[in-house]
Parts: structure tokens; C-alpha cells; sequence
């Protein structure tokens, strides 16, 4: 029995930051109505400006998450303006393969600048951890599902109740319309693509403390994983993109602990599968009809 | 617009002529007599960068100490390293190119799969490869020009059951290791032949992938409900301490981790050295170790490499090329005289020793190496020969 809390906990805690990188992920994708799969290297630069800010320049930890998240937000405004905005009439094939580019492109930048071999995160989140019985749950745990929740809400309530969501919204039904109401669809998308960078920057800051060690390849996996949750709890749903999270987060770790360490990505995409024939939209997904 | 798309293709086309006169790599002018060019296939981008930039890193140094040295019987070392990737195709082709250019010495791969593509593709070349890195066992099969530099899996794994078996170690054992990787898995299987023979009981194995490296909170948990009192980690720096700052104060602090030589430059690597107490590594190669040649090497990298602290690869690199040196020297091989260069620089290498940084090295024809592990434990941050 311990040992199913003990693997719930670490579910919650690997969890809460699929959820935190999906929030970015599905935002992004709602409103642009593009795959940022360049999200998770955003994720690591974030990571990385951290190191910088605080091992080489001395910054106190408050200062150096606010100068991470500045800085994650105007890169994802300028990968955008660079990258994607040309690309903006093109297919939306076109538009993946440019985003894959962009992911290796960063991969490789901080591999140049840092060097490939992984470097430590300062501890600059120290929270005491909470003991229930025998279960002990880590501050940060705690921490990345409350942050993540307060995101997700505050997230919702942007887009549905002021000007900017509103925008965001009439853009990604229909551009041109947008357009003719006078909506610049490119500031709009300009400023998805700044908060969803500056998300990613939360999530670096989150998943550094937890596990430890930054690499120029960190981004990748947990950046697909998170994808992955996007689209189980339904792409473009915020709620959607916590609950995929969380629920994809507690399976891999329930399949690692009572199935197979080395099968538990095998188990995780499965269960996308499955829940992806059975109900193609995700989880929260709405159901659009298309018209033809 | 139009006009500037035009003109910069056309300023990428003048670049791109002008880096091929530059760099001199479009071919056809042939090197001079007095230049020895070693060509290094490795992974120098992609998921596996760390190994080959180690080792092409470890290579450059020696070859700047030996060229600083006045070079090899009147030969000046030129490194050629090329970029694989890690795939054993595109290894392959980069053997091919550095064939092109003259390459005399061969350092074969830095991963075993890449190394045993290189070496069966080298078979009729007759050139000499010595690998740094590849410890596969069949790595070197079917070429009797291939040697290594570093131990073979299961000597190593052996090496370390034995180890254990002989001296006062717990002998209930858990085994973490990451079975995607030649290295790693080929260490434990080894290590698992020998085990019983050893009268060592593995109570539990775990392991991840490279896909799954960050969390390994399930696997800290099943070892912790195992009752083992030691952990058998034939993995890597980099992951080693991923787990070690998870695991710490998960475990009793007597509990003791055994690696291998994949766990050198550890201290460097975790974030607060109390992770690492209680390590113990077998391992031919300590950046610790008091030995002068080491801390010579250890000092030169740093200060090449922005304080980097020199891993197992970098090490093998480097003795890689002072093993070149030696075979060089014992074959006589001179500018004037430099005929069957292959066939001599490889008969050298069985009767050449070397003191290297990783240990005191002879060579057998079957391209292994004989050379001693050592066992280090690390206490309060700092490495030191462990008294059983």
C-alpha cells in the first residue's frame, strides 16, 4: 500500500509538470491553431537563462525567474516573427516542419554555448516537504500543482473575459474575419506566442528544481510527453491540458513501479491510443463539426 | 525582395567556395610527407555529443602537448575529427572521407556500434584503428589491425563481481543500470554470470532507457523496499547523478554505491558533493587520482575546456594518441622511412607499454587491453583508494 501512494506521489509530482508544459502547449495551439513543437527547447533555454542569471551573474533567485520569464516570452516572439509569421498563408505541414526545425536549431545553439555534458540547477526553490503518515510529498510537488492550477484558471479567465482573450479567441475561429473586425492577427498571435514562452519559462524554473540537472536535450522529451497530454486531455482546452497531465504523469509512473521501468513509454502512448479512438477529441476536447 | 534573395544566394555560394579553399577540405592537393593524420569518427552533435566532443577534446590535447614536444619522429600530428551523429551508417561514410584525405592512424569510434561498422569496413585497408571508447566485446571483431584503448564490458563487469566477491562488500545486491545502451547492459549481464560464483545475491534490478532518464523516483523506491545494502550502477556520470540527487537520504547511510569507469568526473558532476558519499568506482582512470601525469592531463583540460573537468572518454582519447606515439617510435617509423607504415605501426602495437592516465597499458593481438582497475570511494567530496 505504501508503495502505491509513494508512486502516486511521484505521478502528481511528474504530472504536475506535463501539465505545466501542456498548459503551453494547447494555449499556443488554440489560438494560433499551429504545433509549437519547439515548445520544449523554449523550456530549456528558460532553464538555461536561469543558470546564467544566477551562477554567473549573481542575481538573486527572485530577480533571475522574472529576467528567465522575460526573456523565454520576447524569444518566442521573436522565433515567431522569424519562423513562423512567413510561413503564415503556407500549409500547416509546412509550419510543423519549421517548428521541428526550430526545436533542433536551439537544441544545437545551446549545445554550442553550453557545451553538451549537463549542468546543475541552482536550488533557488527551497520548500520544506510535507509528511502524511508515512508518505512524504516534496514542497515543489506541492508548489507545481497549486502554480499549475493558479494558471490554468487565470489562464481561462483572460482569454474568456478580457479585451486581449477575446481577440485571441475571434482569431483562432476564423483569421480573415478577425481581420475584417479589425483585429491585427499578428500582434494578437504575437502576444499568444509571448505568454505561451513565458509559460514555458515557469515550467523550466519547475521542472529544474525537481529534478536537478539541465541538458540541451532536456526539452525534448518531456516537451513530446506534454504534447501528449495536450492531446489526451483534448488540444485547445486549457482544463484539458492540467487533467491530461496529471493522468499521463500518474500512469507512467504506476506502469513503471508495477509493470516495466523500460515499458512504461509503450504503456503511456497506448493508452492515447486508446483513449484517442474511443473519443477523438481527448478527454475535455469539444467536438467540432466541421464545415465542407 | 526579390533582388536580395538573389544576392544572398549569391553571397552564400561565394561563402561556401571560398570556406572550401580556406579549410582546404575539397581534396585533391595531397598532404605533405612530414604530417601524420589521425582521423576520429564520433558522435560530435546529437544525443551522444558528450562522448565524442570528450574524446575528441582528450585527443586534441595530446596531440597539442606532442606537436608542442617537437612531434613524432619528425611527423607533425594533424586531428581529423569527424561528426557521426552517433549512427553507424554515417560513421562509416565519415571513414570513407578521412580515407580520402590521407588518413594513416584510425580512432576508429567512440561508441561501440559505430566502431564495429568502422572496423568491419576497414578490414581490407590494413590501417591501423585504435579505438578510445568502443568496450562492446564483439566491437573489434573480424579486423586484426582494430585494438582499444578503454576495458571490454564483460572484463569489466568481472572484474567488478569479483571485486566484490573478494573483499569485505555487502554482498546483498541491487542493480540499476540502463539497458539501452551496449555499455551498460553488457557490464550487468557479465556481472550477472559471475554473481553466483561470487556469492553475490541480486535482490532486485531496475533499469531505465535514454528516453527515461530524468525521474527515477520508482526505481529508488523498489530498491529501498529490495533490503539491499549496495547498488551495482554500471551507468554513466551524467545519469549516475540524476539518481544520486533523487536517492539522497532515500537510502541508510551506510548504503554503498559500486560503479564502474563510466561513473569518473562524478564529483564534478552532482550538484551537491553529499550526493556522491558512499560511491565507490572501479576504474582505470580517476580525474582525483594524485598520479603527475594525471593531474598534468586533468590541468591542461581544464584550462583548454573553460574548467571542464576531464571524464573516461576524454582520458581514452588521450592515451589514445601517446599510444599512437609509442607504436610510432617502437616501429621506427620516420618521414624518410614511413614504407608498410600499416603493417609495422600495427605489429608495434603488442610490444609497446604505455603509461597512460588510465593505468600502465600492453596490448594483446586480440586488440584488448591488459591494464589494472583501481577501486576509489568517495568520502565528503573527495576520492580516495578504498581499503576493503
Amino acid at each position: 500500500m505504501i508503495l502505491f501512494f509513494q508512486t502516486l506521489i511521484s505521478g502528481l509530482s511528474l504530472g504536475s509538470i506535463y501539465a505545466l508544459i501542456a498548459l503551453g502547449y494547447t494555449m499556443v495551439y488554440g489560438i494560433a491553431k499551429m504545433l509549437n513543437f519547439a515548445h520544449g527547447d523554449v523550456i530549456m533555454i528558460g532553464a538555461y537563462s536561469v543558470i546564467v542569471a544566477v551562477m554567473q551573474m549573481n542575481m538573486p533567485p527572485i530577480l533571475a525567474i522574472f529576467v528567465s520569464i522575460a526573456f523565454c516570452a520576447l524569444l518566442g516572439v521573436i522565433i515567431e516573427f522569424l519562423a513562423y509569421k512567413p510561413l503564415r498563408k503556407a500549409p500547416s505541414l509546412a509550419v510543423l516542419i519549421t517548428a521541428i526545425g526550430v526545436s533542433y536549431f536551439l537544441q544545437n545553439i545551446a549545445q554550442l554555448i553550453f557545451g553538451t555534458q549537463q549542468k546543475f540547477f541552482p536550488k533557488i526553490i527551497s520548500l520544506p516537504s510535507v509528511t502524511l503518515g508515512t508518505i512524504e510529498i516534496s514542497g515543489i510537488t506541492l508548489a507545481t500543482l497549486a502554480v499549475t492550477a493558479i494558471i490554468m484558471i487565470v489562464l481561462t479567465l483572460f482569454i474568456n473575459k478580457t479585451k486581449v482573450g477575446k481577440a485571441m479567441r475571434a482569431v483562432s475561429e476564423d483569421k480573415e474575419a478577425a481581420e475584417l473586425m479589425g483585429i491585427s492577427t499578428n500582434r494578437t498571435i504575437s502576444v499568444t506566442f509571448a505568454i505561451g514562452s513565458a509559460l514555458a519559462a515557469v515550467a523550466s524554473i519547475f521542472y529544474g528544481a525537481t529534478y536537478t540537472y539541465i541538458k540541451p536535450t532536456t526539452g525534448s522529451m518531456p516537451g513530446i510527453k506534454a504534447f501528449t497530454a495536450a492531446v489526451f486531455g483534448g488540444i485547445g482546452s486549457i482544463p484539458g491540458a492540467m487533467l491530461g497531465g496529471i493522468l499521463l504523469g500518474i500512469i507512467e509512473q504506476f506502469s513503471k513501479a508495477y509493470v516495466s521501468t523500460t515499458m512504461s513509454d509503450a504503456i503511456v502512448f497506448a493508452v492515447l491510443v486508446i483513449v484517442l479512438v474511443v473519443k477523438p477529441t481527448g478527454l475535455l476536447g469539444k467536438k467540432i463539426s466541421e464545415k465542407v | 525582395m526579390k533582388n536580395f534573395k538573389k544576392i544572398s544566394t549569391l553571397l552564400l555560394a561565394v561563402l561556401m567556395i571560398a570556406s572550401c579553399v580556406v579549410l582546404s577540405s575539397c581534396g585533391n592537393e595531397k598532404k605533405a610527407d612530414d604530417v601524420l593524420v589521425i582521423g576520429g569518427v564520433g558522435p560530435l552533435t546529437g544525443d551522444y555529443a558528450n562522448y565524442g566532443n570528450s574524446v575528441k577534446n582528450g585527443a586534441e590535447i595530446a596531440v597539442a602537448e606532442i606537436n608542442a614536444a617537437g612531434g613524432i619522429n619528425g611527423f607533425t600530428i594533424r586531428l581529423d575529427f569527424q561528426d557521426s551523429a552517433g549512427v553507424p551508417d554515417s560513421a562509416v561514410a565519415a571513414y570513407g572521407k578521412l580515407m580520402d584525405d590521407d588518413m594513416m592512424v584510425s580512432l576508429g569510434g567512440v561508441l561501440s556500434g559505430e566502431t564495429a561498422s568502422i572496423v568491419a569496413a576497414a578490414k581490407d585497408d590494413g590501417i591501423l584503428i585504435l579505438t578510445p571508447s568502443a568496450s562492446a566485446d564483439d566491437a573489434l571483431k573480424g579486423n586484426d589491425a582494430a585494438f582499444r584503448v578503454c576495458f571490454s564490458d564483460s572484463s569489466q563487469g568481472v572484474s567488478a563481481a569479483n571485486y566484490i566477491g573478494a573483499n569485505n562488500l555487502p554482498k546483498k545486491v541491487a542493480v540499476f543500470y540502463q539497458n539501452d545502451i551496449d555499455y551498460s547492459s553488457g557490464l550487468y549481464k557479465a556481472f550477472e554470470d559471475t554473481a553466483d560464483a561470487n556469492g553475490i545475491e541480486i535482490v532486485v534490478v531496475e533499469s531505465f532507457t535514454s528516453d527515461t532518464d530524468t525521474d527515477f523516483t520508482t526505481q529508488i523506491t523498489a530498491i529501498q523496499n529490495s533490503g539491499a545494502e549496495m547498488i551495482f550502477m554500471p551507468i554513466y556520470a551524467d545519469e549516475a547523478s540524476t539518481f544520486l540527487s533523487q536517492a539522497n537520504g532515500k537510502f541508510a547511510e551506510d548504503m554503498l554505491f559500486f560503479g564502474c569507469d563510466g561513473l569518473d568526473g562524478i564529483i564534478g558532476k552532482v550538484a551537491d558533493t553529499a550526493d556522491c558519499e558512499n560511491v565507490l568506482l572501479l576504474t582505470p582512470f580517476a580525474a582525483d587520482a594524485e598520479a603527475e601525469n594525471v593531474q598534468k592531463f586533468v590541468t591542461a583540460y581544464k584550462n583548454a575546456h573553460n574548467d571542464a573537468i576531464p571524464d573516461q572518454f576524454a582520458a581514452d582519447g588521450y592515451d589514445a594518441i601517446y599510444a599512437i606515439k609509442a607504436a610510432m617510435e617502437k616501429a621506427n617509423i620516420t618521414v624518410e622511412d614511413q614504407d608498410n607504415f600499416n603493417s609495422r605501426i600495427v605489429a608495434a602495437m603488442t610490444e609497446i607499454t604505455v603509461n597512460g592516465v588510465t593505468g600502465n597499458m600492453t596490448w594483446e593481438a586480440s586488440g584488448e587491453t591488459a591494464k589494472d582497475p583501481i577501486v576509489m570511494i568517495i568520502k565528503s567530496g573527495v576520492a580516495q583508494l578504498y581499503n576493503p
